[in-house]
């Protein structure tokens, strides 16, 4: 998968979530009724109902109509000041009023109705999407019931309004509710208040939970959620034994305390900043050399479970809670400054010479609230960019406010390039010593230059002395005379004799010996000296230039070639409900102050959006679908939540929890809902296919990250060292991108040089490389998302790829081979025991009496045919591996071995290590 | 070695056979797939597995096959395909009526009569360009649509609407929807492959070739622009042969026990088949994207012996080889944007036309002579034409229009030398018989005996088809064998 070209206007028109998502058919009607009718109406009790328009409900204009009328119509009648035909479709007396060719609708009376025989006709609306006969069967109802509104319409409508009630109406703008948590009949399943929510549900609908699943299956599920890598088969063991009545407890704090943790849940926060160590944007994809410093802030923040009010503010504003020049910062104040490396993820073109540089710097702002609005507030506020949100209440300028919040920052007309942007850690200290060593630099090479001036002055004395003495005087004075100054005769002489020119550079020529040694003494002390220079420590962050305010402009179009009205920084109008405001230029602070106002409002607990969009991103990372099946979406586009009390609930103490992400664990892995068996029943499929519900768990597909982690965890070759530069990748001699410095020539040909990589190769995969347009040939199979600029939610997908990688990529015959020899060492030459051993390390669990059996003949088998094949071809006696090792192995060990590595490899291939029950 | 009436079906039996020998596994397909024949021509609401053995359409179909050369960026229709002599005439006078840009910025109201001239081909007097002589060859093969309209003005947005049938993302595109209708009739080859760029991925990248909301096993499986065209095709030294046969029969034991402890889970179904098909790929993979077998003059007829033709040349060739054996859709792509010509084009687009030209014509002649494109539908063409207007007056080109632009379509089912639609007198907008994406995927699941309306999956939405409530018509002016008279 090469780095993905965004698409021109992609912010327009194309939705923010990159993978599969159902869409429905019917503008702002609530997709789920289709799937549960059955309960539909008790599921969305706390928010719109929509869904629900039977036959004897009535419909009403703003909330059955309007949003038809303004997905098709609005663009050109009724948005723009300008109105097509004079008809404005806005609100239901405008269009009895009508335009140019008479009233548009006559109440009562659909086939009379100039909107509805323009629409079924199919000429309007003009462009390629026509309503769906749905949404004109909606129309012709509510025409033929008499056009009727809920309310009255506004006696004014300032000309392009296009925010009212009803879309300050939508659930996800409500403020977060207070739910009580509700009764049960089956009380005695519940172990957290999730399981109340999630069960009343199941209850209404006849179903219940799923029995509990089997313990080992549970610690893996669990240490692969927390850590993303398997248990170990003691850990396994120790639990299954227990008869602690809090084990369980017990093992999710202890998991949760390992730094793998942090490893683990940072990726998927990573994954939504899109982070990579690379520009991307153009071909050239450049090398981001200290991106990495903001993917170890992520993972110490998560490890040290830094309340998320902070770690949301440190990312948003951390420049602004410091003073610049951001010099001999503290630990805390350094972390603070990296953190604003989330608003330094998107791609980035500006540093590539062959990018049209202006509209490069606006895709990085365009991309940044991209990046912003889907991770924080849920919404994909880019069709803004170039004109009304066409189904959310966003308005352009909505959207220019928003970008105002970081304009001062990104100052496009001032731009600063990538490099331009790092601040160095360095102390007052570490300067000055570094100021020093460059001093020192600055004699040596003065000293060099001197020693080798004599050494040219004494070669050319030397020379000369070999002339005719009649010459020397000329050829002195020749030499002496500047090139351009010389006489023909001069010119002649040094034709004659070349030495006359003898300069620093050819002066070896002369000397070759000494001018070796005089080389490796200088270049020696140099590089000698310049170890003493302390180690770049830079950071890519955000920061601002005090003093530098630039104007917002709102684009007309998009088009930063056509700026309209200026606009002030701001939240999103139908969100700012408290009346916050953002100041233009914070006198308290030496920067702007807007992107720090901003996250403090994020942050205040009364915001409707942040905490219900942060707490659905943690439970889709635990069940594998988010209570809202559209992370980056809670418009009216996106799903509505499948328990909304839940949802809030949820939101409401996380936040008043303290913003703690491991409580917010403790509490969903310590529930009986996440502990259900993932085996699917026939009674609950019926009813809930999809588990919506959640009355069992879902079985997942490891991602791409674990696979590989998981195998390296699995041979015992995984190393633990954390943090730090990341783990190069570069393509191999057949374009397959491998971890290995990249020794290309600058033609981007193989130079054949390998440079080894020792323990770094066994890193866990957070901390390979990520360049954009280099996805690592063992991940990108699985899934590995393209990040432009982020990824909302993983794909899982299914195909020959993966298969293929598994059967054949080396990685994966390496990795069963060192397993295979674990499992020797450990469960000595019985091959019950080692069977049982592989399959505990590799699946977590204990093979049955069969599986024992069918494993033992597998391998039986597959030394008989090994020994066979040897007869029919003898192997060459001295076996390259025995050239390494003086005690040559018995062949007979050597099959058993290879068999054992075989059944380990089939083993890795399978569902029971490729998938979490 | 092949009778001359041997049918096309029968020819990429024997090709399948003889080049990996009627194994069991051959034997086992053809009875799965003499089984899996009565497919039903309503939706299959309870198909709880899913694979891709090859089903019998409801209608007998015309085509089979499919190859797409997909042209994104939006081919200049007025420069190659759609002669203006009105537009000629009126070059560089104002343009007064209403027209919608991309780029409003960069717009001029000039009009740009075509550089290029026009002449006509074949005995059907097609009117075509200079640009594109070698499709003149083969001009009484195709049937030229000049009336294509989408209406959505940007690249990814009408992509998807005619790869998906909608302007929306996260939809199936054709190859899925081909492969989940009908299956493949190559149990060893992916049913849908693509064969991307060398120079990079199209606009909205893999989500040209995604499945959707359909199941997983329906993916397009991507080609890679060099060799190895597929990763990880070759078994290490260690683990090829029977060490591997061996890995694979425990696995596919390991696997149905594993599926067995967890019923109705489709994606481990899903699982198991990938690892059968990745198995047999490893052979039928490697023999099909190979192509040193071929003759010299084959070579040679798609350009590989030219550096300019060679890329493309020899993924058009690839793409027979792959349809040969019984691959159900196959999609070329051009690179990132290779059509989008705002500005410079004058250049660029006969540069383009210069690498894709013959390999295309020559895929028509090649698909004739082996008698595989009576049942092969090719297609050509990307997701817009050009405006008649300049953008750009320092450095001209032509800005984006959906409102009518050109494609066309040879072989399986479709008439030879065949004109359909015009546009205005400007080449701006469709005006007569226009064929939007509605239509042209009516047609297209027509040709291959499917109902683009009647095929479709169980959402947890509702039923989800290619055209989803729609109205597509048939254009049967094109065909054949239109709907009537079948």
């Amino acid at each position: 998968m090469k780095c993905q070209a965004v698409p021109d206007c992609a912010d327009c028109h194309e939705n923010s979530i990159r993978n599969a998502r159902p869409e429905c058919g019917l503008v702002g009607s609530c997709r789920v009724s289709h799937i549960l009718p059955l309960f539909a109406v008790l599921l969305f009790c706390a928010t719109e109902s929509r869904g629900a328009t039977g036959p004897e409900t009535e419909l009403r204009f703003e909330q059955d109509v309007r949003p038809i009328l303004k997905a098709h119509c609005w663009h050109c009648h009724g948005e723009e000041a300008e109105l097509k035909g004079g008809l404005d479709t806005r609100l239901v007396r405008l269009m009895m009023k009508g335009g140019d060719s008479g009233p548009a609708i006559v109440a009562g009376n659909h086939s009379d109705s100039l909107l509805y025989q323009k629409v079924a006709s199919g000429e309007m609306p003009p462009a390629d999407k026509k309503l769906s006969e749905a949404e004109t069967d909606v129309l012709v109802r509510w025409l033929d019931a008499g056009a009727p509104t809920s309310r009255p319409e506004p006696e004014h409508l300032p000309p392009g309004e296009t925010l009212m009630e009803e879309d300050r109406q939508h659930w996800s703008f409500q403020p977060v509710a207070r739910p009580e948590i509700p009764a049960v009949r089956h009380a005695e399943l519940v172990r957290s208040p999730v399981d109340a929510f999630l069960l009343s549900v199941l209850e209404s609908q006849g179903l219940s939970f799923n029995v509990p699943a089997d313990p080992a299956t549970l610690v893996r599920r669990l240490y692969l959620d927390l850590t993303g890598l398997p248990p170990t088969p003691e850990v396994v063991e120790r639990f299954v034994s227990s008869e602690s009545g809090n084990a369980w407890e017990l093992l999710v704090d202890e998991v949760l305390a390992s730094p793998a943790y942090g490893e683990r849940w940072g990726r998927h926060w990573l994954d939504v900043a899109g982070y990579a160590d690379s520009d991307g944007y153009s071909e050239a994809d450049p090398e981001r050399k200290w991106a990495w410093k903001y993917r170890d802030y992520v993972i110490r923040s998560f490890n040290s479970d830094k309340p998320w009010n902070q770690f949301l503010t440190e990312q948003l504003a951390g420049d602004e809670m410091l003073a610049p020049p951001y010099q001999d910062l503290t630990p805390e104040q350094s972390d603070q400054l990296t953190a604003t490396g989330f608003l330094r993820m998107a791609p980035d073109g500006t540093a590539d010479s062959a990018s049209e540089q202006m509209l490069a710097r606006n895709d990085v702002m365009a991309d940044t609230i991209r990046v912003v609005s889907t991770s924080l507030l849920g919404l994909s506020v880019g069709c803004a960019q170039c004109h009304e949100h066409r189904y959310d209440p966003v308005t352009q300028e909505d959207y220019y406010r928003l970008r105002a919040i970081f304009e001062p920052a990104y100052d496009w007309k001032n731009w600063r390039n990538p490099n331009a942007r790092l601040v160095s850690l360095w102390s007052a200290e570490t300067r000055t010593a570094a100021a020093a060593v460059d001093a020192e630099l600055a004699e040596i090479a003065v000293k060099r230059t001197t020693e080798l001036d004599s050494i040219v002055a004494e070669t050319f004395e030397r020379e000369l002395t070999k002339l005719p003495a009649s010459v020397q005087s000329l050829a002195r004075q020749a030499r002496e005379t500047t090139a351009d100054k010389r006489t023909d005769e001069q010119n002649q002489l040094i034709r004659q004799y070349p030495f006359l020119n003898v300069d620093r550079g050819s002066v070896y020529l002369y000397l070759p010996d000494r001018l070796t040694g005089f080389t490796k003494k200088w270049d020696e002390l140099t590089e000698e000296t310049r170890k003493k220079r302390p180690a770049e420590d830079l950071v890519m962050c955000l920061t601002e230039e005090p003093g530098k305010i630039p104007v917002t402009h709102l684009f007309s179009r998009g088009d930063f070639q056509q700026p309209r009205q200026e606009v002030a920084p701001g939240e999103l109008t139908v969100l700012n409900t408290s009346g916050s405001s953002i100041p233009l230029d914070d006198p308290g602070l030496p920067t702007s102050g807007r992107r720090l106002a901003w996250a403090r409002r994020l942050t205040s607990g009364d915001h409707p959006l942040l905490a219900r969009v942060l707490v659905n991103r943690f439970w889709l990372q635990h069940f594998g679908r988010g209570l809202v099946g559209t992370p980056g979406d809670f418009g009216v586009k996106g799903e509505r939540p499948s328990h909304p009390e839940l949802l809030d609930w949820l939101a409401r103490t996380f936040m008043e929890e303290g913003w703690s992400l491991k409580k917010f664990h403790r509490m969903i892995l310590t529930s009986a809902a996440w502990r259900q068996s993932s085996v699917r029943r026939p009674e609950h499929d019926a009813i809930d296919p999809e588990n919506r519900l959640i009355g069992r768990m879902s079985v997942r597909r490891l991602e791409a990250e674990t696979v590989r982690d998981a195998m390296l965890a699995v041979s015992g070759q995984l190393t633990t060292q954390m943090y730090g530069e990341p783990v190069p990748v570069s393509p191999d001699d057949v374009g397959q991108i491998v971890l290995a410095i990249d020794t290309r020539d600058s033609a981007g040909r193989p130079s054949g040089k390998m440079i080894p990589l020792g323990d770094r190769e066994f890193r866990r995969s957070i901390y390979v490389q990520v360049r954009r347009s280099m996805p690592l040939g063992v991940l990108e199979p699985f899934d590995l998302p393209t990040l432009t600029p982020n990824c909302e939610q993983r794909s899982s997908s299914t195909g020959p790829g993966q298969a293929l990688m598994m059967l054949n990529n080396p990685f994966v015959q390496q990795n069963s081979k060192v397993i295979a020899q674990r499992v020797v060492k450990e469960a000595g030459s019985d091959t019950a025991s080692q069977v049982q051993r592989a399959w505990q390390l590799i699946l977590g669990k204990k093979a049955t009496e069969a599986e024992v059996q069918q494993a033992v003949a597998f391998l039986a088998d597959e030394i008989a045919a090994a020994e066979m094949a040897e007869e029919v071809t003898p192997q060459p006696s001295a076996p390259t591996e025995g050239a390494a090792n003086p005690e040559a192995v018995p062949v007979e060990e050597k099959h058993s071995q290879a068999a054992l590595s075989l059944l380990c490899h089939a083993l890795l291939s399978s569902g029971g290590f490729l998938y979490a029950d | 070695m092949f009778h001359s009436d041997i049918s096309h079906f029968s020819r990429r039996h024997l090709l399948a056979q003889s080049a990996f020998g009627l194994s069991g596994l051959a034997a086992c397909w053809l009875q799965q797939s003499q089984q899996a024949a009565a497919a039903p021509p309503k939706p299959d609401l309870t198909r709880r597995a899913f694979d891709l053995k090859p089903r019998q359409s409801a209608q007998a179909p015309q085509a089979t096959a499919m190859i797409s050369m997909f042209m994104q960026g939006g081919p200049s229709h007025i420069d190659m395909f759609d002669p203006k002599p009105e537009l000629t005439k009126r070059h560089l006078q104002s343009f007064t009526g209403d027209i919608k840009y991309d780029n409003a910025g960069e717009a001029s109201s000039r009009l740009f009569g075509s550089p290029w001239r026009f002449r006509k081909y074949g005995q059907c007097e097609m009117d075509l360009s200079e640009l594109v002589p070698h499709l003149g060859s083969v001009a009484d093969e195709i049937c030229l649509i000049r009336s294509m309209h989408t209406g959505v003005n940007n690249h990814g947005e009408s992509i998807n609407a005619l790869n998906t049938g909608r302007q929306l993302r996260g939809r199936p595109s054709l190859g899925s929807w081909l492969s989940y209708g009908l299956g493949t009739e190559c149990q060893d080859l992916p049913a849908f492959m693509i064969l991307t760029d060398p120079t990079g991925l199209p606009v909205l990248g893999v989500e040209n070739w995604q499945n959707g909301w359909l199941p997983a096993v329906y993916q397009g499986t991507v080609v890679r622009p060099q060799e190895p065209r597929i990763l990880n095709l070759d078994a290490t030294p260690e683990l090829r042969g029977r060490r591997q046969e061996h890995l694979l029969n425990y696995l596919r034991q390991v696997n149905q026990q594993y599926q067995e402890q967890h019923p109705g889970e489709l994606d481990i179904a899903a699982r198991i088949q990938s690892y059968e098909l990745a198995s047999r790929m490893q052979t039928a993979a490697k023999e099909a994207m190979d192509i040193s077998k071929e003759s010299e003059s084959v070579h040679k007829l798609y350009g590989i012996d030219n550096p300019v033709t060679k890329d493309y040349g020899t993924r058009c060739l690839i793409a027979r080889r792959l349809v040969e054996r019984g691959v159900r859709f196959v999609q070329l792509h051009t690179g990132n944007q290779t059509w989008d010509h705002h500005g410079g084009i004058t250049t660029a687009l006969p540069d383009v036309c210069k690498k894709t030209d013959q390999p295309a014509a020559a895929l028509i002649q090649d698909l004739k002579q082996t008698g595989l494109l009576d049942t092969t539908l090719v297609h050509w063409g990307g997701e817009m034409g050009r405006l008649p207007v300049i953008q750009n007056e320092k450095n001209i080109g032509r800005d984006h229009n959906t409102y009518g632009f050109s494609m066309w379509l040879a072989g399986g089912g479709v008439k030879g030398g065949c004109i359909h639609g015009e546009t205005d007198e400007l080449g701006h907008k469709a005006v007569t018989d226009v064929v939007n994406h509605y239509d042209y995927h009516a047609t297209l699941m027509y040709l291959f005996g499917l109902d683009a309306s009647q095929l479709s999956f169980a959402r947890s939405t509702g039923l989800g088809s290619l055209l989803d409530g729609q109205p597509g018509r048939v254009v049967s002016e094109i065909l054949r064998r239109p709907p009537e008279s079948t």
